[in-house]
């Protein structure tokens, strides 16, 4: 009876092209994870063949030890998570973290970081001569205990980070992971624009508190942290529609997607592609999953392509 | 506690997979711990003791628990392909680990982290747990009992309905200790004197032990007592168990630049002597 089912839903997967465009990038698919929840280790778990492409957690220049734990935990609806970017540094990554990137002959997105302006300049010279597709710039980690999201909340700083990286990308798209926690989201977006992004991430986890009640501590070890999963995906919506209206360049919609039904929301509130982040860790084939039945979806709203919803909110 | 990453086991640990384990049974068996038996033939037939699985306490992906959450595992049947996890109750992700039924499927992904390591010729072995943390060593016990090894346990709860394990490592046929906080038996000092009276004619060559700092502590003194190497088994908030999130750190010192990850370098550590 199995098999007979799985004949038929193959039989009546719809015709529907997924592909889209990230700058000079093509993409089969516009699922991919966020930086940060992915790892090649996921690799005996999942096709990772199957997504439209990787991207590695953020790198830094240099080794770096990431926060005191606790760093992670359960707030239902949602994971708060101060982990503070542990990074191997640019060598190590280039001999044994980039070639398992490499190996699902998809894209790869390389995602860096800094303490400072410089820090982003200096990793992205570094990785000049390396073999990957795009850079994605992480001007918005919370967890940082300097640069991070002060960056990301700096319209002046964001601009001169993404033109240096821009600058130092050698031809690759150069994508802005923007934070939320700014007033306008849509002033950051048109700034990373100009600045030469080919594309906008939005966005990267809220600033939270969660308390253990027993002994009235935070639980996590640097207090407050990022909040990422189902609770932050109406606020990632609205920021990326808001983003979507106010620039020209492609955004990729990222918050609390754990379903085909979220993956299309994002599409239609006008995101060419999404990440997937919290939802992989209680099931790791949700990305893969997601790429198997947004043709079924998206033949339902009447479109023949991914192209064809993207920005389609009706007024 | 200054934990020590061990090498890498050889042969090397079983890849985990990945899939909705049945619930084959789902029951509270004392105070506030549940027994939950899955089948799950590959953690079944290729976990070491020591070994952990993630369980992924929610229905859907629409369900208030996001995070998976990290269990020992109790107990194997390798033939049957099943396996059993013991969990307190004590949060909303464990709350919800009572609403699966018989029937169910639950996300399941194992075998997952760093084994106990006995070294070979090993006689006598001294296992030490504390509450809900005695089911990191249940598999230990009937492994150890099994290759002729003489395994004592020393099994520790907040009461006498608290102490977890001891039907099953009497079971295997090691010799069991059962002490508790209600009549202060569980005392380190009264401990400490229990077991120099029961084995310091003939030390163990080996330790483990697993739920509680002050135990891990009674385990070292008595291995630098008797020259032997401890072991201990430690948990942490986890979200991914492969080692790709990070969200594990022990946060006490490792032989790296960040301290050592609970999911794919512990949970088992050595303790170091100090």
């Amino acid at each position: 009876v199995e098999v007979t089912a799985r004949v038929t839903v193959a039989d009546r997967v719809p015709d529907v092209d997924l592909t889209v465009r990230i700058g000079t990038l093509s993409l089969a698919n516009p699922v991919m994870p966020a930086s940060g929840c992915f790892g090649p280790e996921l690799a005996p778990l999942t096709p990772l063949h199957r997504l439209g492409a990787l991207v590695t957690k953020t790198l830094f220049s240099a080794a770096r030890s990431g926060n005191a734990a606790n760093r992670i935990t359960d707030t239902g609806y949602g994971a708060l998570n101060s982990v503070g970017i542990p990074s191997p540094g640019a060598s190590k990554f280039r001999a044994t973290v980039l070639p398992e990137y490499r190996k699902h002959g998809v894209p790869v997105i390389v995602s860096i970081g800094g303490l400072g302006i410089g820090e982003y300049f200096h990793i992205a010279e570094e990785l000049t001569d390396d073999c990957f597709d795009a850079f994605e710039v992480n001007v918005s980690c919370p967890n940082l205990e300097r640069g991070g999201l002060s960056i990301g909340a700096d319209a002046e700083q964001v601009g001169r980070v993404t033109q240096g990286v821009v600058e130092r990308a050698a031809g690759r798209p150069v994508i802005v992971k923007l934070t939320p926690n700014v007033s306008s989201i849509a002033e950051m977006a048109r700034v990373a624009e100009a600045a030469g992004a080919a594309a906008l991430t939005v966005a990267n986890t809220f600033v939270g508190l969660a308390i253990d009640m027993r002994t009235r501590r935070p639980v996590l070890g640097t207090t407050t942290g990022g909040l990422s999963g189902p609770a932050i995906r109406p606020l990632a919506l609205r920021l990326v529609w808001e983003t979507a209206l106010a620039v020209d360049i492609p955004v990729i919609g990222c918050g609390g997607i754990a379903t085909t039904q979220h993956a299309a929301e994002f599409l239609v509130a006008g995101a060419t592609a999404v990440q997937v982040g919290t939802a992989t860790f209680s099931r790791p084939d949700t990305m893969v999953r997601i790429v198997d039945e947004l043709p079924g979806e998206l033949a339902q709203l009447g479109c023949r392509s991914a192209l064809e919803v993207i920005g389609t909110l009706a007024s | 506690m200054t934990l020590l990453p061990m090498p890498p086991e050889d042969p090397p640990r079983a890849s985990p997979d990945c899939h909705p384990a049945t619930v084959l049974g789902n029951r509270i068996v004392a105070d506030r711990y549940w027994r939950m038996s899955l089948a799950a033939p590959h953690v079944a037939q290729t976990a070491r003791p020591g070994q952990f699985v993630l369980l992924t306490p929610s229905h859907s992906p629409e369900d208030s628990v996001v995070l998976p959450r990290p269990m020992a595992i109790y107990d194997t049947d390798a033939s049957a392909g099943t396996i059993d996890i013991l969990y307190g109750v004590v949060g909303f992700g464990t709350r919800q680990l009572t609403t699966f039924h018989i029937g169910d499927g639950i996300t399941t992904v194992g075998p997952l982290g760093r084994p106990f390591e006995v070294a070979a010729g090993t006689r006598r072995l001294l296992l030490i747990g504390r509450g809900i943390g005695a089911c990191s060593l249940t598999l230990l016990a009937r492994a150890q009992v099994a290759r002729g090894a003489e395994v004592v346990a020393l099994l520790s709860g907040r009461h006498a309905d608290a102490v977890i394990g001891a039907e099953l490592c009497r079971s295997t046929g090691a010799q069991v200790l059962e002490v508790n906080d209600a009549d202060g038996s569980s005392a380190p000092t009264a401990l400490h004197a229990r077991l120099l009276d029961l084995l310091d004619g003939e030390p163990p060559q080996f330790i483990a032990s697993c739920g509680s700092d002050r135990l891990a502590n009674l385990a070292q003194t008595l291995g630098r007592r008797w020259g032997t190497a401890v072991q201990v088994s430690v948990e942490a908030h986890m979200a991914c168990g492969l080692g790709y999130c990070h969200g594990c750190s022990t946060g006490r010192q490792g032989d790296s630049v960040e301290s050592p990850l609970v999911c794919t370098v512990g949970p088992v550590f050595e303790l170091a002597s100090p």
